[in-house]
């Protein structure tokens, strides 16, 4: 399902200024469509956590930025490692 | 939640609010499931110590658990899926990194590769096969044929049975499965194609089997028959003195093989007798002194 900005904020609860600062730190990647940017759930689901970093865990901005970074990185090597257990399996 | 909050945050009922959220961040630092994308159980954990800092950091509903106007039931977070679930079911393209194992793929050996291999392979993944089944009458099987099937989508395969084809062998329609992502391209049709049984005709290897039924008369006298053939029909001589069980050959009229050349179809007599009893042939037999001389179970009982 994906939702437009208007929906995305509604149901996120998020303010309009705090999303867009968090699109401008490029912490949220929607999908560029010509009717607007389109939100996904994995989007949602990702603007979660950076509210829970902020408010339960008191990080910073920067903060914020180091752990998605380190975050993006670690799923990454957990695709990694499914591809190959993937092709693993096929040979 | 059974669990009294102050146990599941590790706080004392006089906690100041200040400590209650400093105990609380400290268990979601460890235990928060977004951080923890393969510990499955943290995210129990997580909702139990989340569920407890819901009811404790607020300092109005902590006044009412105090006095035992709430209990800490119902006090757990509504469930929503953490970003870990979308990013572990491939949903999270256009934020995964491969910085953190670049390294590993740019060198030469069998684990670099294998990374490679699956990233193209993910990148460029191929359709899934499609399976079907195909029933087809004996005689296309041995002939050939062109099929159709329709497809669950309303679409339609055509299907080309090559001459000779077995009964469970499997015709593979390069591309006419799903299709595929990237430069994947699609998959194939794999369509198992069942010979229906014939009532005149089966199989043994090339060979084509058949039984015959012969008059007295052509098996004395000989004579020539029409015989059936998956090709149609043929005329065939039978020799004088054929019996039941006697096994002709038509060369070349069995299941077509590689290379061009075919089986036979092997042609059994057997002898039939007319339906009503004949005063003549009955007379004629029992005048046959030779005929009661032979003894056709000699040496076999």
């Amino acid at each position: 399902m994906t939702l437009t900005k208007q929906e995305f904020l509604i149901s996120s609860g998020l303010r309009v200024q705090t999303l867009e600062f968090w699109l401008e730190q490029r912490w949220l990647l929607p999908t560029e469509a010509a009717s607007g940017a389109q939100f996904s759930d994995a989007d949602m689901a990702r603007a979660r956590l950076i509210r829970d970093l902020k408010s339960d865990l008191g990080v910073n901005d920067e903060g914020i930025d180091v752990i998605l970074h380190l975050i993006d990185q670690l799923h990454g090597v957990r695709q990694a490692f499914a591809l190959m257990r993937n092709a693993l399996d096929d040979d | 939640m059974d669990k009294n909050p102050y146990d599941v945050l590790g706080v004392s009922s006089s906690a100041s609010a200040a400590e209650i959220q400093k105990a609380y961040r400290k268990l979601a630092k460890k235990l928060h499931p977004d951080l923890n994308p393969g510990d499955k159980a943290a995210e129990e954990k997580f909702k139990e110590a989340a569920g407890a800092y819901d009811l404790l950091g607020d300092a109005d509903k902590r006044k009412r658990f105090d006095n035992g106007e709430i209990d800490a039931t119902g006090a757990e977070r509504p469930q929503h899926h953490f970003y870990r679930d979308y990013a572990d079911a491939g949903d999270s393209h256009a934020y995964t990194s491969g910085a953190g194992f670049a390294d590993f793929m740019d060198s030469d050996d069998a684990f670099a590769d294998l990374l490679r291999r699956g990233q193209r392979a993910r990148a460029n993944r191929r359709g899934e096969d499609l399976h079907y089944r195909l029933p087809i009458a004996f005689v296309e099987s041995i002939s050939g044929a062109t099929k159709r099937i329709t497809l669950p989508d309303g679409g339609a395969l055509e299907v080309k049975i090559p001459p000779g084809l077995v009964d469970g062998q499997i015709l593979r329609l390069k591309g006419q499965g799903a299709p595929g992502a990237g430069k994947g391209g699609p998959g194939d049709a794999l369509i198992e194609v069942e010979v229906m049984p014939d009532r005149r005709f089966t199989r043994d290897g090339d060979n084509i089997l058949l039984e015959v039924p012969i008059s007295l008369t052509e098996a004395v006298l000989g004579g020539q028959i029409r015989v059936p053939t998956p090709t149609g029909d043929v005329t065939m001589a039978v020799p004088k003195g054929s019996n039941t069980g006697t096994t002709l050959r038509l060369r070349g009229k069995g299941a077509p093989r590689r290379g061009g050349s075919a089986g036979d179809e092997l042609v059994k007599l057997t002898i039939v007798l007319p339906k009503s009893p004949d005063p003549e042939l009955e007379a004629f037999v029992e005048n046959w002194a030779k005929g009661k001389e032979f003894d056709p179970r000699e040496g076999t009982l």
